[in-house]
């Protein structure tokens, strides 16, 4: 038979006052001062790790007033209570992730089909570790209750339905003990039962004190019944409640399930609120009604959703806030490095390059290496240039058209990173990152930067340590998991003085501030609720005595009424403030905490109806205003432009002084695939390689000239993106072989015709109005008999194009052009939109003063419809207007004519629509050109 | 308790559904039934809030007022209930919320899901993948099927062939736009209908055989046979042109191609197809009839077949090509983003649907129904006694399948105990786009009907508690007229529209108001004509609510900012807005991230800079994209995008002076950087793709002129109620996109990109399936116009533009001729004399509402106050925490060391070690007083320590009183900070009094101190904080800090050094 330990011996502060002056005055019993008051063979059970803080707090603010100071009491938290006294032999938390994951990885296909009846994924590793880390939060959650996997079937009863399944779970649990045995280790939750059965964890104590712990876990009471001291467990609450409360101090749930909870002026004190936003809004504005909010208000928050918005609120109120949980690592600086090298070291992609080249800290490494030459602003552009023009796919593709200092360095990192094995080749990547860099730590970003340094560390150490044991898991899958395990970490972060502590539900009993906000008093936040568990439903947690949703609510209506009454009880002043929302911030609706309905049943429909009425609307939207007009930068009109720039002029005015003035251009940072320009270039490459080949010029069998079309645009791809080409550059260089092909075809018939090249990329520069303007002109044909000239311009637009359709546009009823773009074509009047083949006319007029004819070599994605499309009926009266046109173009130009904007231009196909919000002209404050016009 | 019969309720729209509902659910408690047993599903979680909320008010009502009880104890058929009763079922519900099953499908089956995810292939929780991370997924898989290093996979060979098939003859320069378009569009088609054979499959197409694929005979012999017999007749010349044009262009022509000149001659024979086939075919050419003989039939019949067989043949291939592409990338997919557990809620839907072979949920005959509850129960702490269904008509065949199984446990229940119950409304079916099938309802009734006779009843509701008698008059009008409507859509859509209508009727027949039809010729004359009737009625001024209802989002948005600006309404668009984008505000801030990030965007530096973000840039000395881009990306990644957006807003907003709209996007803009924060990312291009979505609701607000899409306004009811947007194409239009052909189970039988209209109408089997999707799409829109019609409870304003001469069955021409609407007449609503063709009602029924004063609206919670005078102010100190902090500049690259961290393992072992040291005695080795079992560096620096003559001193025990702190914390208050610190060993000693004469506080580093240089600066890096533990030392022994000594203990030199006094 087992020995018979004592009973716990009960304590009640009443709840009329706040708890903790109260508790460290019944702490130091009869202390008077004079020496340190000593509490350093006590052991001190509180709810949570901040409400120790709290407590320690309270005791050196008690000795203070008498003039002494505290050795403390050791004050832990359950969770820390019950791995006291724990074997040295305890499995770290990694190892035992690694154990679980070499018994999942090692399982067979159809194995322990109870427990995965879908099967096993067979050696997946990813599958393994995330299955380890929920197999380890279950055995988490049955160590709370003392038990392991093993242990449920035969607890829960002969009459359950999952034994095989738990049979199985058993099963996996040896597995695991055995690997974990075989390297000395034995697993942490078993260790922690054990210790709570030898009763370790008070051992070098001289009196265990349980204080205000409404809710301990089982696992800690069974510690302390294990052992033979006797406890004193402290309970805020009169002694007139001594019935509501077990002999642990815990609410009793069957009684707490139907008590009144008394909360005076009730309408008064619950507000309803439309949403997230409007329970911080309100939280905020009775903190900031305090001048000095610190001490004497105290902010609660049950819904995570509100805790950021009401920061962010406070924030911009001035007011100092606090988040005592502390940030995790992942949301730091140091974190987002770490990932962008762990990605670098799995794969070179000039993806990764790009996101490590974002990387503040790695911007400054390589300052510090390349000294003041180094530009960031430089190499980020230099970046960006390589994926617009060679879509790289990795490193050694970009280095190939760019020789850069930079890209030579990212290579050495990654191979720093690839030298030796992980944990140390992460080690020895970050020494050279960071070798150049002093931190003072006085400094905040510094010290945000030495603590991430130092947690990393810690991680680090721990996967070295863990990788003696289990190496198996290949150089990603350390980095993966170090960065995760890094990630979760959270980042302590001290108060500063004066600033509000954003708190949770928990720690509340804890807090004495007389004026107390608590958000967020919705169902499923107070109490929380579990629901659905995968592994243990509801009604097992009740059959193996873990926690159950009953003992939840128990224990969070016993924090409702004391809360409510250490303020409002009288003895001393204060108030609370509960705030519950209608909805969550995406428009889900919530309902109000239960704790709200425990009323007397005669009140309960009025309560009701309170409680679930409709919140107040929120003010009415403001109309759309607009917040300012762009204010151009006022430019001197070019002197010089190309010939397709012009077309650019007529279809906007506005835009081309954007485009071609300002020279405004954007980055696509996700380019994947060639754009049309690319596209075009690509093709005009091999084109122009034909015109240029004498025997080309001359072949007329389709087959040679596709061939060459052909070899001259691999050479010309390979030159640009290299061997590799990712996938939709093949099918896009499939796109343009295909095309090219029904080239060959056309040029053979032409040429056959007696068509003959004459000249490629034939450049000039021409001056109209004050305005130079220079082009190419893609190719001259000489007909052989004849001697008839023809100009062309190739196009790979999508649909064949015809060029007098493409040069002159439909006149719209309401609008004034100026008369010189205006042309009378047949009986419809016409407006010229692009003025390119007039142009080369022009241009090349005193070289062929004959009869010259012009047009497209169209190369659509039909490739039935390839083949030239000559403009047939170009007047000597067309082109005497075209030029007119020009000239009215180029004076406008040279004017500094550009405005209005065109107010018709398809938004999906404007490059700036960005800048236009209902109207392009609207959104301009235009005040013109800069004038003076340079030469 | 009594049994319940099952029940179908086809609910009129205003007939009460939610009553019906709720009705139902105090019913079930009534005769006994446990709040958690009853399962009641909706479609969005916001019904699911309000039906629970009408529940308890029906309870609470019924508990607090004799009269109500009584009323609603008759209603269920339960007389003898009182207050008391309800009052305890009241208690019963609210006690029970946490537990109650009233929810969405969609949450339902996640819910499954979540309980099963090791027999459903998971791994354990799933994440829900919301908009922007689904497209970034979607950017991740191409990104990772495009990846190439080496040579090309075979998979990524096939997907190109697969491709160049799905694209045909058209070849695509812009992979990712098509590819992108290819998910839009086809994504959810292959999902279900995974299989290569339900695509592009003629087999299945044409199970009989199509005629475009059976001519025997080569072309060319037709071609010359039927030119030859041709130039032997009699011809027009314009016949000989026709014909001539046509053999010129044939053998151009290749499938894929515009018809161009084959279109005419093509056409004619399609028209004469039969007789063609059939060999005695008589063709119109240029107007003129030619009667064809047998053997030009057949030639004739060749060439057409030709074209038409190719033109088939092409979209088969491309069919086939799309869903190659699909399942490449879905293959892809699958593995790297479902296995990882993330899933759309279509993923967790189809997880469990019967052709999954889901968790033995839903495998019917294979599997103990009981038992397979049993575990459904268990796993989700419920059982379910009764289902509730709300909106049946809009559940989906697949979703249907999914509860199939475990309601038919339910109709099979003799014993009454369990129950079924759904209500719906076929006529509002308008999301067939997301599978509703309104064909369900009926399905299922014959089902159960024909399972168990007598099973379920259906029952009626056509009274509606919410329009008033004119407004049900025209309803009544336009949708009972079934004969105009057989005329307008013959087949199927008013067949089935007029089985299920019955003629409304008005609950309220008091209800005073009025219904019109008005008209308007263009868009903008009726926005002013919704303007006008708006301004005269003055329903918010008369506390009336009331609703715009358009067909898009898109007009939404302009059309309240229409009444906004014009009208000086405040009038709020219910549909998302892109908050971030749609005003200079948020551009100009997305600009500037996009300038520091990729500083080459010239667009976006000099858009900032036509900005007053100009002036801001300027003051902060931000010359040179080099300044912003270290700046701004470094703000980012140091806090986050929230932040980073809120510092420039700091900068920026006090310069402007706001506007209250400009205010407002500038919080917006922030709370949706903070969003996207919480995916973690600190990418600029992936910040700026999501803000470029970012949507939010405006917020619905008291007082407002609601303008939304009739979709949103399902469920709703408003006193006025205005449609300005009914024009448009036939209602006939069917969806763009592949053909879906699904059997009798809604198992998808073929997909076909279909061909152009000319080829599907010749052939029976593609027009027969375009008939149905037509009759579909014609009974949605019905649908839709029937919800449109049954908002309003007063006042409602149709305003369209006349039905014109065109014969397509559009909406006005609908509502003309069901109104028999043939005369324009002056329509007079209030005051103002509109245009229109059909009124009924008081045209003066609003002024029964008295114009009152603006109520203020929302109370500011700043203007009371809210703080609590006279409080005492809790003490709060700031902490202070001594710490080990070298103060001044740092080796970064040492922080990084593992050895550090090795070097804090030995001090930790060390310090642990001298904390077993009490006095140790003179340094003979035997008298040190310790026993240290292990051996190491630590224990042997340890000792080497208690042997140092140096140090006796730190160990000896002094003469006469003394004592030993060892590894002693303290908490202490001092200068008003809370300070909590640990001696190392504090050595105190007392004179024969007792008093503390004199304290020595040693404090031992461990770490590698080896020349004196290094001792000098150990010594000022720790003098702060050992001063600090002077004062503490002072105070705790009561003694004084000049009492107290203070010496670090430098263990590699085995001495100490004395810390002066400061
Ligand atoms: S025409 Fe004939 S010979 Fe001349 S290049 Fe072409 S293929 Fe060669």
């Amino acid at each position: 038979m087992a020995r018979v330990m004592p009973s716990p011996r009960r304590h009640f502060l009443p709840w009329d006052r706040p708890l903790l002056p109260q508790a460290a005055a019944w702490l130091a019993g009869g202390w008077e001062g004079g020496a340190p008051l000593d509490l350093s063979r006590t052991l001190v059970l509180v709810p949570t790790r901040q409400s120790g803080r709290r407590f320690r707090e309270a005791l050196a603010e008690y000795a203070a007033a008498r003039g002494q100071a505290a050795f403390p009491p050791r004050v832990v938290a359950p969770n820390t209570l019950v791995a006291l006294g724990v074997a040295e032999d305890t499995a770290p938390a990694l190892e035992s992730l690694l154990a679980w994951a070499d018994v999942l990885r090692g399982l067979e296909r159809g194995e322990l089909g109870d427990v995965f009846p879908a099967g096993v994924p067979e050696g997946d590793v990813t599958w393994a570790l995330q299955m380890a880390q929920q197999l380890l939060r279950l055995q988490a959650a049955l160590a709370e209750g003392g038990l392991r996997l093993g242990d449920v079937a035969a607890r829960a009863g002969a009459d359950f339905a999952e034994q095989m399944r738990w049979a199985g779970l058993a099963e996996l649990e040896a597995r695991y003990d055995a690997v974990l045995a075989a390297h000395g280790l034995r697993d942490a939750q078993a260790a922690k039962i054990t210790a709570a059965q030898a009763g370790a964890a008070t051992a070098e104590f001289d009196r265990v004190v349980v204080l205000g712990t409404p809710d301990p876990l089982p696992l800690a009471i069974a510690a302390l019944a294990a052992q033979e001291k006797v406890v004193d467990v402290v309970i805020f609450a009169p002694e007139s409640e001594s019935g509501s409360f077990d002999e642990w101090g815990r609410p009793v749930a069957e009684l707490w399930a139907r008590r009144e909870i008394a909360l005076g002026a009730f309408e008064d004190r619950v507000k309803l609120c439309a949403d997230p936003a409007a329970q911080a809004g309100r939280a905020a504005a009775v903190a900031r009604s305090y001048a000095v909010p610190d001490g004497l208000v105290a902010l609660g928050v049950a819904d995570p959703e509100v805790a950021p918005l009401l920061h962010g609120e406070l924030a911009r109120a001035g007011v100092a806030v606090f988040n005592p949980e502390g940030q995790p690592q992942r949301g730091e600086q140091l974190w987002h490095l770490l990932s962008a090298l762990a990605a670098l070291a799995r794969e070179a992609s000039f993806a990764h390059v790009e996101a490590l080249a974002r990387c503040p800290d790695f911007l400054h490494w390589l300052r510090a290496r390349i000294g003041a030459g180094f530009s960031p602003a430089k190499f980020l552009k230099q970046l960006d240039d390589l994926r617009a023009d060679h879509l790289p796919a990795d490193l050694a593709e970009a280095q190939r058209h760019a020789d850069s200092r930079e890209l030579a360095l990212v290579g050495e990192l990654r191979r720093l990173l690839r030298t030796g094995e992980f944990p140390h080749n992460a080690v020895a990547a970050l020494a050279e990152i960071f070798a150049a860099r002093k931190l003072d730590l006085m400094r905040d970003a510094d010290a945000r930067l030495g603590e991430s340094a130092r947690a990393w560390t810690e991680v680090l150490h721990a996967c070295a340590a863990a990788k003696e044991r289990f190496p198996a898991l290949g150089e990603a899958g350390w980095w993966d998991l170090a960065l995760q395990l890094f990630g979760d970490t959270a980042r302590a972060v001290e108060k500063p003085p004066g600033a509000l502590e954003l708190q949770g539900w928990l720690e509340l009993l804890y807090e004495d501030a007389p004026h107390l906000v608590v958000a967020g008093l919705n169902d499923g936040r107070v109490p929380d609720a579990v629901t659905g568990d995968a592994f243990l439903p509801e009604s097992l947690r009740v059959r193996l005595g873990l926690k159950t949703n009953a003992a939840r609510f128990a224990r969070d209506a016993y924090l409702l009424q004391a809360m409510a009454a250490c303020r409002e009880g009288g003895a001393v002043a204060g108030r609370i403030d509960l705030l519950y929302g209608k909805t969550t911030a995406d428009g889900d609706p919530l309902r109000p905490s239960r704790l709200l309905l425990q009323c007397a049943d005669a009140a309960l429909p009025a309560r009701v109806a309170f409680l679930f009425r409709e919140p107040e609307l929120a003010a009415e939207t403001p109309a759309w205003t607009r917040a300012w007009q762009l204010a151009p930068r006022r430019a001197e009109p070019p002197a010089k432009v190309s010939v397709t720039s012009l077309k650019g002029w007529l279809a906007c005015p506005f835009r081309f002084y954007l485009r071609t003035v300002l020279k405004m251009e954007s980055v696509d940072p996700a380019k994947s695939e060639l754009d049309a320009m690319d596209f075009g270039t690509l093709c005009h490459a091999a084109l122009e390689a034909m015109g240029r080949d004498e025997a080309m010029r001359d072949c007329t069998d389709a087959a040679t000239l596709r061939e060459f079309l052909l070899a001259k645009l691999d050479r010309a791809v390979r030159r640009r993106f290299g061997d590799n080409l990712a996938l939709p550059l093949l099918i896009q260089v499939a796109s343009a072989r295909q095309r090219l092909g029904q080239v060959a075809e056309v040029q053979a018939r032409e040429r056959a015709a007696g068509w003959v090249i004459e000249q490629v990329e034939q450049g000039f520069e021409t001056e109209i109005a004050g305005l130079v303007i220079r082009g190419k002109i893609d190719r001259v044909d000489r007909h052989r008999e004849t001697g008839a000239i023809r100009l062309l311009d190739y196009k790979t637009s999508d649909t064949a194009i015809a060029p007098q359709a493409a040069h002159l546009r439909p006149v719209r009823g309401d609008e004034t052009p100026p008369p010189w773009v205006l042309v009378e074509l047949g009986d419809k009047l016409r407006a010229w939109a692009d003025l390119q083949l007039p142009l080369y006319r022009h241009a090349l007029a005193a070289q062929f003063p004959g009869e010259v004819t012009c047009g497209y070599f169209n190369l659509p994605k039909a490739v039935g419809d390839t083949g030239l499309a000559l403009w047939e009926d170009y007047t000597r009266d067309l082109h005497a207007s075209a030029m007119a046109a020009t000239e009215g173009v180029c004076a406008a130009i040279r004017a500094g004519e550009f405005w209005p904007p065109n107010p018709h231009i398809d938004e999906r196909l404007d490059e700036f629509a960005e800048l236009f919000h209902r109207g392009a002209a609207e959104s301009i404050a235009w005040a013109g050109a800069a004038k003076g016009g340079g030469a | 308790m009594k049994p319940l019969r099952h029940e179908m309720i086809l609910a009129s729209a205003g007939s009460g559904k939610t009553f019906a509902l709720t009705d139902r659910f105090v019913a079930l408690l009534a005769g006994g039934a446990k709040p958690e047993r009853i399962m009641a599903l909706t479609f969005t979680r916001k019904a699911a809030g309000e039906f629970f909320d009408e529940i308890l008010k029906k309870i609470a009502g019924a508990a607090s007022n004799p009269a109500q009880a009584a009323a609603l104890a008759e209603r269920i058929d339960a007389p003898q209930l009182g207050c008391a009763d309800f009052l305890a079922m009241l208690r019963a519900v609210t006690g029970a919320m946490h537990r109650l099953r009233l929810g969405t499908l969609d949450g339902f089956f996640a819910q499954v899901v979540r309980s099963f995810p090791l027999e459903l292939g998971l791994t354990g929780d799933f994440e829900v993948l919301q908009e922007h991370a689904a497209r970034v997924e979607r950017q991740r898989v191409l990104q990772r099927m495009f990846a190439r290093t080496g040579g090309l996979a075979p998979a990524q060979q096939e997907f190109i062939e697969a491709f160049k098939r799905a694209t045909f003859g058209r070849e695509e320069k812009r992979l990712g736009a098509q590819l992108d378009g290819f998910l839009d569009d086809f994504q959810e088609t292959f999902l279900a209908a995974p299989l290569r054979e339900q695509w592009g499959n003629p087999a299945r197409i044409w199970p009989d055989g199509s005629p475009w694929f059976e001519h025997e005979g080569k072309l060319s012999d037709a071609i010359a046979e039927l030119q030859a017999a041709l130039a032997l007749r009699e011809l027009t010349d314009g016949q000989r042109g026709r014909w001539a044009t046509f053999f010129a262009a044939l053998p151009t022509w290749a499938p894929g191609m515009e018809l161009g000149d084959l279109e005419y001659m093509l056409k004619n024979a399609l028209a004469v197809w039969p007789a063609l086939e059939a060999g005695d075919a008589v063709l119109t050419v240029d107007r003129k009839k030619i009667a064809l003989e047998p053997g030009e039939c057949a030639a004739l019949a060749r060439i057409v077949a030709e074209i038409v067989g190719g033109e088939m043949q092409r979209r088969l291939e491309t069919t086939r090509g799309i869903h190659a592409v699909l399942r490449s990338y879905d293959e892809v997919y699958h593995a790297t983003v479902r296995r990882a557990g993330k899933l759309t809620f279509s993923d967790v839907q189809r997880l469990l649907m019967p052709a999954a072979g889901g968790p033995r949920l839903a495998q019917g005959d294979a599997f103990d129904d009981e038992a397979q509850r049993l575990q459904i129960d268990y796993r989700l702490d419920a059982e379910t006694d009764h289902w509730l269904l709300d909106e049946f008509q809009d559940t989906s065949f697949g979703q249907w399948s999914i509860l199939r199984n475990l309601i038919d446990e339910v109709v099979q229940d003799t014993e009454g105990r369990r129950s079924f119950f759904c209500v719906g409304d076929v006529k509002q079916a308008v999301f067939a786009w997301r599978e509703g099938d309104p064909q369900l309802f009926q399905e299922i009734y014959r089902h159960y009907n024909a399972m168990v006779p007598g099973a379920i009843e259906q029952r009626p509701l056509v009274d509606s508690w919410r329009s008033g008698p004119p407004l049900i008059e025209m309803v009544n009008a336009v949708f009972g007229a079934d004969e105009v409507l057989a005329e307008l859509f013959p087949g199927s859509a008013s067949a089935l529209w007029n089985s299920v209508w019955r003629a409304h009727t008005s609950a309220v027949p008091k209800r005073n108001g009025q219904a019109a039809l008005l008209h308007a010729e263009t868009e903008e004359e009726r926005w002013a004509a919704t303007l006008r009737i708006l301004q005269e009625l003055k329903p918010l001024e008369r506390g009336l609510t009331c609703a715009v209802l358009v067909r898009k989002n898109a007009t939404a948005t302009a059309l309240a900012d229409y009444l906004r600006h014009y009208g000086h309404l405040p009038a709020v668009a219910e549909s998302d807005l892109h908050v971030c984008t749609d005003n200079p505000l948020g551009a100009a801030l997305l600009a500037l991230m996009r300038a520091a990030a990729q500083p080459g965007d010239t667009l976006a530096w000099e858009h900032v800079h036509m900005t007053p973000l100009a002036a801001v840039l300027a003051a902060e000395n931000i010359l040179y994209p080099e300044n912003l881009t270290e700046r701004v990306l470094g703000q980012i990644h140091a806090d986050g995008f929230e932040r980073t957006v809120e510092a420039w807003l700091a900068l920026l907003l006090p310069r402007l002076q706001p506007d209250a709209f400009t205010q407002v996007r500038a919080r917006q803009f922030a709370a949706a950087a903070g969003l996207f924060d919480a995916t973690g990312s600190r990418d600029v291009a992936e910040f700026v793709a999501f803000m470029a979505t970012h949507r939010v609701r405006d917020a619905e607000s008291a007082a407002v002129v609601r303008v939304m899409t009739v979709h949103k306004s399902k469920g709703l009811g408003f006193d006025v109620v205005v449609l300005p947007d009914w024009e448009g194409q036939t209602l006939e239009s069917r969806r763009d996109g592949l053909a879906v052909a699904k059997n009798e189970e809604r198992e998808v039988e073929w997909v076909l990109d279909l061909p152009p209209t000319l080829f599907r109408s010749a052939d029976p089997v593609l027009s027969a399936h375009v008939a149905e999707e037509k009759a579909d799409a014609c009974y949605e829109n019905l649908s839709l116009l029937y919800v449109a019609m049954t908002r309003a409870k007063r006042g409602m304003y149709l305003i369209t533009k006349p039905p014109g001469k065109s014969a397509s069955a559009n909406f006005p021409r609908v509502l003309h001729a069901t109104l028999e609407a043939d005369e324009a007449m002056p329509v007079r609503v209030g005051q103002l004399e509109l245009e229109g063709v059909w009124s009924a009602g008081d045209p003066d029924w609003h002024l029964a509402h008295p114009l009152h004063e603006a109520e203020p609206t929302h109370s500011e919670p700043a203007a009371e106050s809210l703080a609590v005078a006279g409080l005492v102010q809790a003490p709060r100190r700031p902490a202070r925490r001594p710490s080990d902090e070298h103060a001044g500049e740092l080796a970064a690259a040492k922080l990084f060391a593992l050895e550090g961290r090795g070097a804090a393992d030995f001090g930790t072992a060390v310090h642990a070690l001298f904390e077993e040291v009490e006095w140790a005695g003179p340094a003979d080795g035997a008298g040190l007083g310790v026993k240290w079992a292990e051996s190491g560096p630590a224990t042997a620096e340890a000792l080497a320590c208690l042997r140092a003559p140096e140090l006796a001193a730190v160990w000896a025990r002094p003469a006469g009183a003394a004592e030993v702190w060892r590894e002693r914390a303290f908490e202490i208050v001092l200068d008003g900070a809370w300070l909590t610190g640990v001696f190392d060993r504090v050595v105190v000693e007392r004179d024969a009094a007792g008093r503390v004469v004199r304290a020595t506080i040693w404090d031992f580093k461990t770490d590698r101190v080896e020349t004196e240089a290094d001792v000098a600066a150990a010594v000022a890096r720790h003098s702060g904080q050992l001063n600090l533990y002077r004062r503490v030392a002072g105070v705790l022994t009561g003694a004084g800090e000049g009492a107290v000594d203070c010496a670090l203990v430098l263990t590699r030199l085995r001495r100490p050094a004395v810390i002066p006094r400061n």
